[in-house]
């Protein structure tokens, strides 16, 4: 059985699925793709992936694609007690904070961060960025009212929600913007960084996105 | 199972995604009308249950749960339902193409449904609108190529809840006046799940 995953390792969907890979100690072979790399358009690579996005992963003669798909396949084939809750009702919460971050909180961060990271300084727009921000603060407003209530995003323990969501901390605490005080959001964020996946995965420079929009 | 509450409004997308999945399940529910114009989400009492004031929640028992997708996960798996796969190589395909309509279809309508379909006169930039269908167009192409190689169902050859999300993508597409392209697979997958009493239910011309 060998695990394949493409994607540049500078992607925060990619972080994803490296986070998990490496939580679970599973051997897997990667390949490189996107960004200064290229390769998304290759007819092989969209014959994988239709969108030409990243990440994708290969386990024997399953290819999935959509990060949030792959962390939850990981979890169910190989983490189930270690970050895939065995209950019907924690994976439904930690399934809640997972689309949670799809259709809420990761269109706010990663936008703060094309507004104030990616897009070159000269064209900068204050009143996207502000926007952008406070879209940003509203969602970790509520992390932290959730992250007050419970241990991790899930429940009491570490599940593929924190995986999925906690992508955004290394940016999230090194972007040149205000943060407020969020007392059990930098906790959560202590506890992460306690995990050796965690800072392999996502605690990633990433000085070849700064002012560029290009990919 | 014991008392199944489910709260929203039947013109969301959201809540029609679970409301079709707990109609096909069969299990039994009530449902109590949540979101404008009928009672506000951000109310005290309902910030309580989701404190991003959107619908749908449901609460199972007890137990409180919002996201969509989530819920329909939640029912089919408790309802121990063919709708969603008991193998994880199986789960993971129908979990990919949930996860898709949200994040790849979904985004892209946003700016053409509120121009061409709700008639928002915030929304008359021409340029934004021929973008936004281009974005949806190329979306289609990639559900109607799957539809093709899936033999009629989005995963595995057969129905799954990700089967009754892009339905109702699909009901929102050609709800939408505007000239579109001819995906042919999209037509059959659609109109047979159209056919049948719940996609009668939920992809009405009422709810678009």
């Amino acid at each position: 059985m060998t695990i394949t995953l493409w994607g540049r390792l500078s992607s925060c969907n990619v972080q994803k699925a490296v986070w998990a890979l490496e939580e679970l100690e599973l051997p897997y072979g990667h390949v490189p793709l996107g960004g200064r790399h290229g390769g998304n358009d290759a007819p092989e690579y969209r014959a994988l992936n239709p969108n030409g996005l990243v990440p994708t992963l290969r386990d024997g003669d399953l290819v999935v694609w959509e990060s949030h798909a792959v962390v939850r396949y990981l979890g169910a084939e190989y983490g189930s007690g270690l970050l895939f809750p065995q209950q019907a009702r924690d994976r439904a919460a930690a399934d809640q904070w997972t689309d949670w971050t799809a259709t809420t909180f990761q269109p706010a961060w990663i936008g703060l961060f094309w507004a104030k990271v990616r897009t070159p300084e000269a064209e900068q727009d204050a009143v996207a960025i502000a926007r952008a921000h406070d879209a940003t603060v509203r969602c970790f407003q509520l992390l932290e009212d959730r992250l007050g209530q419970s241990r991790y995003l899930g429940g009491h323990d570490f599940t593929y929600a924190d995986i999925v969501a906690g992508v955004s901390l290394y940016r999230w605490s090194t972007m040149e913007i205000d943060r407020p005080s969020l007392p059990h959001v930098e906790a959560w964020h202590e506890r992460l960084n306690e995990r050796a996946a965690f800072c392999k995965a996502v605690n990633v420079p990433y000085d070849e996105l700064v002012g560029r929009l290009a990919f | 199972m014991g008392d199944l509450r489910i709260l929203g409004r039947v013109t969301s997308i959201n809540m029609r995604k679970v409301l079709w999945t707990a109609d096909l399940i069969g299990t039994e529910y009530v449902t109590e009308l949540w979101g404008l114009p009928h009672r506000d989400p951000h109310e005290p009492e309902y910030l309580a249950l989701n404190p991003n004031a959107l619908v749908p929640v449901i609460i199972d028992d007890g137990f409180v749960l919002w996201e969509s997708n989530a819920i329909m996960r939640y029912l089919a798996d408790t309802r121990r339902s063919g709708l969603w796969p008991v193998g994880a190589k199986e789960r993971a395909l129908v979990d990919q193409w949930l996860t898709w309509q949200v994040a790849e279809l979904n985004a892209q309508w946003g700016y053409a449904v509120q121009a061409l379909m709700r008639r928002n006169p915030a929304f008359t930039d021409e340029g934004r609108i021929a973008e936004s269908i281009r974005k949806w167009t190329a979306a289609m192409q990639i559900l109607e190529n799957q539809l093709i190689k899936g033999g009629g169902y989005v995963a595995n050859h057969r129905m799954s809840i990700a089967d009754l999300a892009v339905a109702l993508s699909a009901h929102r597409w050609f709800s939408t006046p505007f000239e579109h392209p001819d995906f042919p697979a999209i037509r059959d997958h659609y109109e047979k799940l159209k056919a049948t009493p719940e996609g009668q239910k939920y992809m009405s011309a009422e709810t678009p």
